[in-house]
């Protein structure tokens, strides 16, 4: 897959340089009316995504979806080391291949809808390539296999712009249903009786940012916090997650089905909570963040939180 | 852990992006077994539990004269989401949700029932935060509050808990019958525990012409008389009476329709800014709009300020309908109007001079509704020399329903080397703008009740101010003792009358 290029991704796209992709929108627009295709009337902002050739391919399908649903200019951008690079357009998406990371932030500025929102989505490559954009971006959401090296380094880009990661976003189902267990008083009143935390997840970067969250917002001494990682699992990060203590301990379980959660306390079936996990795709996930327009100060604090426990 | 429970706040709502949840509540619904409750209540609540908005603790209590058991309660609310959810086979959150309803059978005006009531609350351990949901006629409200009271049930047990009613429009058939409504309500419950629904209230662009006229700064300043000619208000059904004959001989569409959905379209649109997005400072601007109307029918102007007319038969959807004397359970005879068309105007700074017409009827070629704010034309046509075309005015219209959204008609240059004009639209569509489903209203609103929000809710006073000016017109109306009145084929716009109406001021309906 190191090899591909983006045009084999975007079947029946057509190959231009990239000072015309302007008036090739345009002409897109204007086909697509001819032949009576939907198109959204409202433009909402530029989504860009920024990765390998192999960590872009997934994002094409959520990009064609998001197209749909919302008025949102796609750029994909594989990092290589072109400075004049080949540049693809399909219906709803331009290509832009193998850019030299420096020239990223150039690419961008010259192509964002003016007055609107840009997002970055960012799912792999330079870091510095990636601080320059957030000088562009109105939001940058993290969405890297490997996520340690850039959450470290998370506090200079925030100092540029908002930020999220695509782990946050699948985490939001977990984090309602555990949080509607808090609007019960009572569970709230043994929360300082809750001893260990343990997490069974499919994967652990995830889990640790679940677990920071719960550290930071509960403002506890993380002891005992035990993640095991499992193999299997479909789209979500976590399997079950487990808040033992006394008086009481709450658990939280995926379903059989994989689409709905379980959250319940010790037994006590009368509050047993089943609630959805929602749509689990990337562009479900990419459209939710797609709405945010503020700072995630939630997630900043499960960052700082999470520095500080896996220093 | 260090959390300290005393605060009473929960610490990992924080940052969600889910919206607040309301306190566990518990859902009582008269008429469990209407229309209404399967059609939209139920599906409502699915969808919240979907969503994730109901709170931690949340119980469903159906009542009605029918008999049913709990689990047969619960198969109507699956067989209610196959047939109006699309939810084909109960999945785990319906399943979840059915343990959560239970039903109590009674006649209403049986006090034995408001004890079996209580007795199943307390069985269940219900929350004592509880919503009472009047799906039932009008005719029954007083009989249905009276009795909750009696039983202590619109006193919450703890200082924690509430009591909300909520109660489905009409409210009252006319100014005397909405002010005897409303002081039984009131020798019961406070304003802030009532909470009198208008589904339109809760669509998106209704919620919207707030923010639109609110959150820009460039519509304000030109949202008055200087710059508008005048607002369209049309709310159009292509459906007959259907099952509702019985209802809608007594009603017809001034009471049905005008009294409640487009007064309150009317008010939103005339509105002086509100202070803060507080339910209060809203409600007081939109009853100041709406004390603003003077009467339709002062120095005997009724006749040119109000058209009713009835439908006859015709086509509509492709189908020949029958007209509305000759629909079932309706009187050969019946005066009942099933359209509306009238001119208001509002004597204020803002509106002086400029000309509301507001119209509405059944059997008209197409449902929708919508809000056309027609700009006056430039004072000059500078392009009259090269361009013959006249020019359009400039058109606002906030799409209601069913395509929710926003549109701007502007002229612009047509492609080409010659100076030619044309009307051009610029859309905006809820439904393709953003990437999320546009809420049913019912979600909205229920969600509103359960959090105790009333912005959305239509206070006493509006209620009695809008049936203040609608009274004279049906009091006129039933004076006349006219065995006929207008009509319109059905498939068509409405009566000539209308058309008259507006040609008579040098302007015409919009073409829908």
């Amino acid at each position: 897959m190191s090899d591909e290029h983006l045009n084999s991704l975007l079947p029946g796209s057509t190959e231009l340089s990239f000072n015309e992709v302007e008036a090739a929108l345009a002409g897109v627009l204007r086909t697509r009316e001819t032949r009576r295709q939907s198109i959204p009337r409202a433009s909402t902002g530029t989504l860009v995504v920024v990765g390998k050739p192999s960590q872009l391919a997934p994002a094409i399908q959520a990009l064609e979806e998001v197209d749909k649903a919302s008025g949102v200019r796609a750029i994909l951008i594989s990092e290589g080391t072109e400075s004049r690079p080949t540049v693809w357009i399909s219906d709803s998406i331009v290509a832009i291949d193998g850019l030299a990371p420096r020239y990223l932030n150039n690419a961008v500025a010259a192509l964002r809808l003016p007055c609107m929102p840009a997002i970055v989505w960012w799912r792999g490559g330079s870091l510095k390539a990636l601080k320059d954009l957030t000088m562009l971006a109105d939001r940058v959401v993290l969405d890297a296999e490997n996520p340690d090296e850039v959450w470290q380094q998370i506090g200079a880009f925030l100092e540029n712009t908002a930020l999220t990661d695509l782990r946050w976003t699948r985490l939001t189902r977990w984090r309602a249903v555990l949080a509607h267990l808090f609007d019960l008083p009572r569970v709230r009143a043994a929360a300082p009786g809750f001893r260990r935390l343990t997490i069974e997840a499919y994967d652990r970067p995830g889990a640790r940012l679940f677990a920071a969250w719960l550290v930071a917002s509960l403002r506890w001494p993380a002891k005992n916090i035990d993640i095991r990682t499992v193999s299997g699992g479909g789209p979500s990060i976590l399997k079950s997650v487990q808040l033992l203590g006394d008086p009481l301990s709450i658990g939280i379980r995926m379903l059989s089905g994989q689409d709905c959660l379980e959250a319940s306390i010790e037994g006590d079936e009368t509050d047993v909570r089943i609630a959805p996990l929602g749509e689990a795709t990337l562009s479900a996930w990419i459209g939710e963040e797609l709405a945010v327009r503020a700072r995630d100060r939630a997630f900043e604090h499960a960052l700082t939180a999470l520095q500080e426990l896996y220093a | 852990m260090a959390l300290q429970p005393e605060s009473g706040q929960n610490p990992l709502l924080d940052g969600l992006r889910i919206e607040p949840t309301p306190e566990p509540t518990t859902l009582v619904i008269f008429g469990a077994s209407g229309d209404l409750t399967r059609r939209k209540l139920l599906p409502a609540v699915y969808q919240l539990s979907r969503g994730q908005r109901l709170p931690a603790r949340f119980s469903v209590i159906g009542v009605a004269r029918s008999g049913m058991t709990d689990d047969e309660f619960r198969q109507q609310m699956h067989d209610s989401l196959r047939e109006f959810a699309g939810v084909d086979h109960p999945n785990e959150v319906s399943t979840a949700l059915a343990r959560s309803l239970s039903f109590v059978q009674g006649e209403l005006d049986d006090p034995g029932l408001y004890e079996r009531l209580c007795v199943k609350m307390r069985e269940i351990d219900a929350p004592d935060g509880v919503l009472f949901y009047l799906a039932i006629p009008p005719t029954v409200y007083g009989s249905v509050i009276e009795r909750l009271s009696g039983a202590k049930l619109t006193t919450p047990r703890r200082s924690t808990g509430w009591r909300r009613v909520i109660v489905e429009k009409p409210f009252g058939t006319d100014l005397e019958s909405a002010r005897a409504l409303n002081a039984m309500l009131h020798s019961h419950l406070e304003e802030s525990q009532i909470f009198r629904i208008d589904h339109y209230l809760g669509k998106e662009t209704v919620q919207n012409l707030l923010v639109f006229r609110f959150a820009n700064g460039m519509f304000e300043p030109v949202w008055n008389r200087r710059y508008i000619d005048h607002v369209q208000i049309t709310a159009a059904e292509t459906v007959g009476v259907e099952r509702r004959a019985a209802y809608y001989e007594g009603a017809g569409a001034l009471r049905d329709m005008v009294q409640n959905h487009l007064m309150q379209l009317l008010a939103l649109v005339a509105m002086e800014p509100p202070i803060t997005f507080s339910a209060e400072n809203v409600r007081d601007r939109k009853l100041d709009a709406l004390l603003a109307i003077p009467p339709l029918l002062e120095n005997g102007a009724s006749s040119t300020n109000v058209v009713r007319a009835q439908y006859t038969a015709g086509w509509v959807n492709g189908t020949e309908v029958p007209g509305y004397r000759q629909e079932e359970g309706v009187n050969p005879k019946s005066v009942t109007e099933t359209y509306v068309a009238m001119r208001l105007h509002l004597d204020s700074w803002r509106w002086a001079g400029v000309p509301f017409y507001l119209r509405t009827g059944k059997r008209l070629p197409k449902r929708l509704t919508e809000i056309a704010i027609q700009f006056r034309r430039p004072p000059l046509h500078i392009f009259k020399r090269v361009s013959s075309s006249a020019i359009s005015s400039n058109l606002l219209i906030v799409n209601v329903q069913p395509d929710e959204g926003i549109s701007l008609r502007f002229e612009a240059k047509l492609p080409g080397t010659r100076m030619q004009l044309a009307p051009v639209m610029m859309n905006f569509r809820y439904g393709s703008a953003f990437g999320t489903a546009v809420p049913e209203a019912y979600e909205t609103l229920l969600l509103d009740a359960m959090l105790g929000d009333p912005t959305l809710f239509a206070r006493h006073d509006f209620v009695e101010a809008s049936w203040a000016l609608i009274t004279p017109v049906l009091d006129a109306w039933r004076a006349s003792g006219a065995t006929e009145i207008p009509t319109y084929e059905a498939g068509e716009w409405g009566p000539r009358e209308a058309d008259a109406m507006m040609g008579a001021d040098g302007r015409r309906w919009r073409t829908l």
